[in-house]
């Protein structure tokens, strides 16, 4: 089992009072936020040393969710005081952003880190559209083709144009052509049945990087491997990223206690604004293709809404204990999912940056020898 | 824009050409199923004097027993443009067309102006773009969106009976050797067009021709198979439009604001 740290970067000097998306920015303190980025950079650093094999990151936009308007930067400072985590990128929204610039990007940061990047190609989450202005009944088709441009980019050996349906270019010769060849590995969200079949389609890693419940991830990871075996290939327990919530502290009371608090600020707060304006997308546009899609997005939001803490340890879906009992929620979500990548969500709301440290050498002392062979 | 069927006396026999629109010449060399008249075609003879040759032995008209080959082929095209249109003129080729076409510049470089290769066979690796006999597998790899096939469309097994002329060429699946170290002497300004579903001519053909010619430019058109004038009509006629009308210009994005945008 590979294990990937997994940071949201959140902004976390704000009281418990919620927002409407976008959040004004007037909140929003440049020095507070220095000091964050610093110890978030820091701890992914860290994890390198506390055995995990991944760091991750990702992009939002325009809230305190998230600080990462452009998650390559963090990727950037991450290249160098690394030398052995894969950096992935989890990752680039990619019908929101100009394909031929991830494809740069993404292509500097695997040359840079030696070949170590995950290229996360994300379809985002429905209110990110109305950030940079994109139509969300297009993200389907802006995702599929920018995704093969992307590979083209990386792939095509003379300068060729593309004429697509929305992106169109008369010459492309990107410099630098990532490290890895034929091109870094990619890893696609697969939380519902169109994204599990276009993630296999693409032969990338699948990707559920907050877990609804054990059921239905199950499921996207059957249908992912259906439709891989329909395109000619077979996934291997590595091509299945699965991830939740993770809090590790001495005793179950603590971890669950800390992750309580964490979890308060991250619902009411980074969570809380976003509702309006998903829903506005939601009920307003066609960003998902069918009406089971957006039901089952809706309901899992719900579901995670309502859920108690215990209950969603119990469903499998928070990673909250003791290392002993992390051990023991991790093995049981493997024999349920088969998957070979866990990622954990480890910066929950305003859970302390030192309670992630700690859980952070726990994980590395007393989980990591009882799970790395899975 | 209805074309108008001619026929013209060669040297080798009489040849039945159409002919569609008005303005500057373009030569078509139409594809192995024969001469389809596509949304492309039509749009193309909105702006240009459209000719479109029917090799002979395709579309039911008779084999010219002297030609034999696809350099004989461009022969026969070149003793049209002369003949026909009386000078030189941009020339189209699809697939098999474009493999004529390539000839064609190689031979008389004189008699063509801009080329525009449509997914040209002729170059392909070894091992790869076997057809397969059953109809309905052709069907699947020309079209991705068969649906936008034009309803006057000729049926499948009329163009296989059109595929059965190309022996008559000399047409192998292989790469022409000859022609292929003839490229880097083709200084037209040329487009070479690919889809980015195609799975008869794989990408790695026009890789090498995007190579090996010196002034030509490869664009991938996206969500097309091989057929990319019946898959995505109206991006490829901008595309061509574009191309033969501004020439190497067609790389800039001329927006609306544009002081001289022709």
């Amino acid at each position: 089992m590979k294990f990937c740290f997994f940071h949201l970067m959140p902004y976390t000097h704000l009281g418990l009072e919620s927002h409407d998306w976008p959040f004004p920015n007037r909140y929003f303190d440049p020095a507070k936020a220095s000091a964050l980025y610093r110890t978030y950079v820091e701890s992914m650093i860290h994890a390198e040393s506390c055995g995990f094999d991944w760091v991750g990151c990702n992009e939002h936009h325009f809230s305190p969710y998230g600080m990462m308007a452009n998650c390559n930067l963090i990727g950037g400072a991450l290249a160098y005081p690394t030398k052995r985590v894969k950096i992935a990128m989890i990752g680039n929204l990619v019908p929101l952003n100009n394909p031929i610039r991830i494809a740069e990007e993404y292509a500097m940061l695997d040359c840079m880190s030696g070949g170590r990047l995950v290229a996360g190609l994300m379809r985002g989450i429905p209110h990110e559209y109305l950030a940079y202005n994109i139509p969300p009944g297009e993200s389907w088709e802006r995702q599929r083709e920018a995704v093969e441009l992307i590979l083209k980019c990386w792939t095509e050996p003379e300068p060729f144009g593309w004429e697509g349906k929305h992106y169109q270019y008369r010459q492309v010769s990107i410099w630098p052509k990532p490290l890895q060849k034929p091109h870094p590995p990619l890893l696609i969200s697969a939380s519902n049945a169109d994204s599990a079949k276009f993630a296999a389609e693409m032969r990338a890693t699948m990707g559920m990087v907050l877990l609804a419940d054990l059921p239905s991830g199950k499921e996207c990871i059957r249908i992912y491997k259906d439709a891989a075996r329909a395109s000619g290939w077979e996934p291997t327990a590595e091509n299945i990223l699965v991830g939740m919530h993770t809090c590790i502290a001495e005793t179950d009371a603590e971890a669950r206690r800390l992750l309580t608090d964490g979890l308060k600020y991250f619902d009411e707060v980074l969570m809380g604004g976003l509702q309006a304006s998903q829903r506005i997308v939601l009920q307003k546009t066609r960003y998902f293709e069918n009406e089971e899609s957006r039901d089952r997005w809706k309901s899992r939001l719900d579901k995670r809404r309502t859920l108690t803490l215990d209950e969603a340890i119990e469903r499998g879906t928070v990673l909250c204990g003791s290392p002993e009992t992390v051990v023991r929620q991790i093995k049981r979500i493997h024999s349920e999912l088969g998957h070979g990548v866990f990622n954990f969500t480890v910066k929950v709301g305003t859970l302390p940056d030192e309670v992630i440290r700690r859980g952070m050498e726990l994980f590395r002392d007393r989980v990591l020898p009882h799970v790395r062979d899975l | 824009m209805q074309p108008q069927a001619r026929k013209v006396t060669l040297s080798t026999g009489e040849l039945t050409y159409f002919v569609a629109g008005e303005g500057r010449p373009l030569l078509y060399l139409h594809p192995a199923g024969g001469v389809r008249w596509t949304r492309v075609l039509e749009g193309l003879a909105g702006s240009f004097a459209l000719h479109v040759p029917v090799v002979p032995g395709f579309d039911g008209t008779i084999a010219h027993g002297t030609v034999k080959s696809m350099r004989g082929l461009a022969s026969l095209a070149g003793e049209f443009i002369e003949k026909v249109i009386a000078g030189p003129c941009d020339v189209i080729g699809c697939s098999f067309g474009g493999y004529a076409a390539a000839w064609l510049a190689a031979e008389y470089p004189k008699l063509v102006d801009h080329l525009v290769l449509e997914c040209p066979a002729g170059f392909r690796p070894k091992g790869t773009g076997e057809r397969p006999a059953d109809a309905e597998a052709l069907r699947k790899l020309l079209f991705l969106h068969p649906e936008k096939l034009p309803p006057e469309s000729k049926p499948v097994e009329h163009e296989a009976a059109n595929r059965k002329m190309l022996q008559h060429y000399g047409y192998t699946l292989g790469t022409d050797e000859e022609l292929l170290a003839r490229l880097p002497s083709i200084d037209k300004l040329t487009l070479i067009l690919h889809g980015t579903a195609d799975r008869m001519i794989p990408k790695e053909s026009v890789q090498l021709l995007k190579s090996r010619m010196p002034r030509s430019y490869l664009v991938y058109v996206w969500d097309a198979a091989h057929s990319i004038e019946v898959d995505q009509p109206e991006r490829m006629l901008s595309l061509v439009e574009s191309f033969l009308q501004r020439s190497e210009g067609f790389m800039v994005n001329w927006g609306t604001l544009a002081v001289n945008p022709g």
